[in-house]
């Protein structure tokens, strides 16, 4: 894990700088040749409703009226937060299919998925989506920009700022200078690639608290995966000492 | 040449040479998806390939294991005083000095094993079905995954030690899987319970 730390990227999100254009979801689109999807309007602007196979990333629209402010309403780009200890990654059966790069992107190779779907299901943040092939779909934080020194994407659009890329330490560092004394993701799921400058309560910005890889997952891939091995090498060993050691069944000796 | 005795029907040796190599495959590409082996990967021309394959020997897997229930689960609940004790000598398997009770047509060591097989074998093929094809229900699906891998590691485990008890273990074991038969002699040796309810002691 510390390795990559000192080369670590990372997406700061400031909400309070965001004036929900969705030029991000264009640029996204477009530099990932995404096709249109056909939505409903549901008495939002949050459009489309959820994360796609063919949206990679959303801005979330939450109304969230207070005292103060009554027409208060919050943006936040939702996307694949780049999990230092991603449970997609860990339950993933195919070699290669789910990938980190240099700079900390979960990415993905879309010919070696073998669209079991595991992913989703160990995904803290609901992100992983299945194409119409049955192919594992998510934002892969623009691995092909910024393994070329370029921005990804939705942050190079963004007009406001609210979306930065660039040294994770240093985002969140500066991020604190700035008077944001807690950063979401800075510590969760050995922390995230997309990290979030909140005024007020993440859960108000419909962020998940204390996200976590599910606790079967979690112990499958602590203790099962390696009693799987050890307990077939250590069976075979077993059988070759008693072998050698008291050697096979003898029939004489019996009657 | 001895006299032989028919210990399996030519029925018997087929269905457990379907369990036993699927079963086996099963594990080989099993371990291939835990630990990203892509050489194993590569035999099959990709862990897509491999994924069919794995997904369909399971459901041969699934039939052998169901026809065994007519053919073991019966004896294999079914123990008495002599097979109490073959458990308080260990089978013989720990000294050769140790006097192993008469034993009917299976000792209780596989019997267990058996009814092992028959458990972790339901529930690694009921949660692999959970897996291929309930991919849009997560309970189903986190909970499949969880006992797929338990009911994995009982395979792991205990298939090797039958198959070394059904061959190194015990020399002239394997021909039973091959021919059915075994001889007289040493019939009345292994098996003299059974062997007396068939009225050849």
């Amino acid at each position: 894990m510390a390795d990559n730390t000192k080369n670590r990227k990372a997406i700061l999100v400031s909400p309070e700088l965001c004036i929900g254009c969705r030029a991000c979801q264009v640029a996204c689109k477009s530099w990932n040749l995404l096709p249109g999807i056909k939505t409903q309007n549901n008495g939002t602007y949050q459009n489309p409703p959820d994360l796609a196979s063919a949206a990679y990333n959303i801005i979330r629209y939450s109304e969230v009226p207070g005292q103060e402010n009554p027409v208060r309403w919050l943006f936040v780009s939702r996307r694949c937060m780049h999990c230092e200890d991603a449970g997609c990654m860990k339950i993933c059966p195919a070699a290669g299919a789910l990938y980190k790069t240099d700079e900390g992107a979960v990415a993905f190779d879309r010919d070696k998925c073998i669209a079991c779907k595991l992913c989703v299901n160990a995904c803290p943040f609901d992100v992983p989506r299945y194409d119409e092939e049955g192919k594992v779909t998510k934002c892969h934080f623009c691995f092909d920009r910024i393994g070329n020194g370029m921005e990804p994407a939705c942050v190079k659009t963004c007009p406001t700022g609210a979306l930065k890329y660039g040294d994770r330490n240093e985002l969140i560092s500066n991020a604190k200078a700035d008077g944001f004394s807690t950063i979401y993701g800075e510590q969760d799921l050995g922390g995230l690639g997309a990290v979030y400058a909140f005024k007020d309560e993440p859960k108000l910005y419909g962020m998940k608290e204390n996200p976590t890889i599910p606790s079967s997952v979690v112990f499958w891939h602590t203790y099962l995966k390696p009693l799987s091995w050890i307990g077939l090498g250590g069976v075979v060993a077993a059988a070759a000492i008693h072998y050698l050691a008291i050697g096979p069944h003898k029939d004489e000796e019996e009657v | 040449m001895a006299e032989m005795v028919q210990k399996e029907s030519g029925g018997a040796i087929l269905n457990h040479w379907i369990l036993a190599i699927s079963c086996i495959l099963l594990i080989i590409t099993g371990f291939a998806f835990l630990f990203h082996l892509e050489s194993v990967g590569s035999v099959f021309g990709g862990f897509e390939t491999m994924k069919t394959v794995h997904n369909w020997t399971g459901v041969v897997f699934s039939v052998s294991l169901v026809l065994t229930l007519f053919q073991y689960l019966g004896d294999s609940l079914k123990y008495d005083a002599d097979d109490a004790q073959w458990f308080k000598v260990a089978g013989g398997y720990l000294s050769h000095k140790v006097k192993v009770p008469p034993m009917g047509k299976h000792n209780p060591g596989q019997k267990l094993y058996y009814l092992g097989i028959a458990l972790f074998g339901i529930l690694i093929a009921l949660s692999g079905f959970g897996i291929w094809l309930m991919k849009d229900n997560s309970t189903i699906m986190l909970l499949s995954h969880f006992v797929h891998n338990l009911a994995f590691i009982f395979f792991c485990i205990m298939v090797p030690v039958h198959i070394y008890l059904s061959t190194l273990a015990n020399p002239g074991t394997l021909q039973i899987m091959l021919t059915g038969k075994v001889p007289l002699d040493l019939a009345r040796k292994r098996y003299p319970k059974w062997v007396k309810a068939m009225g050849k002691m």
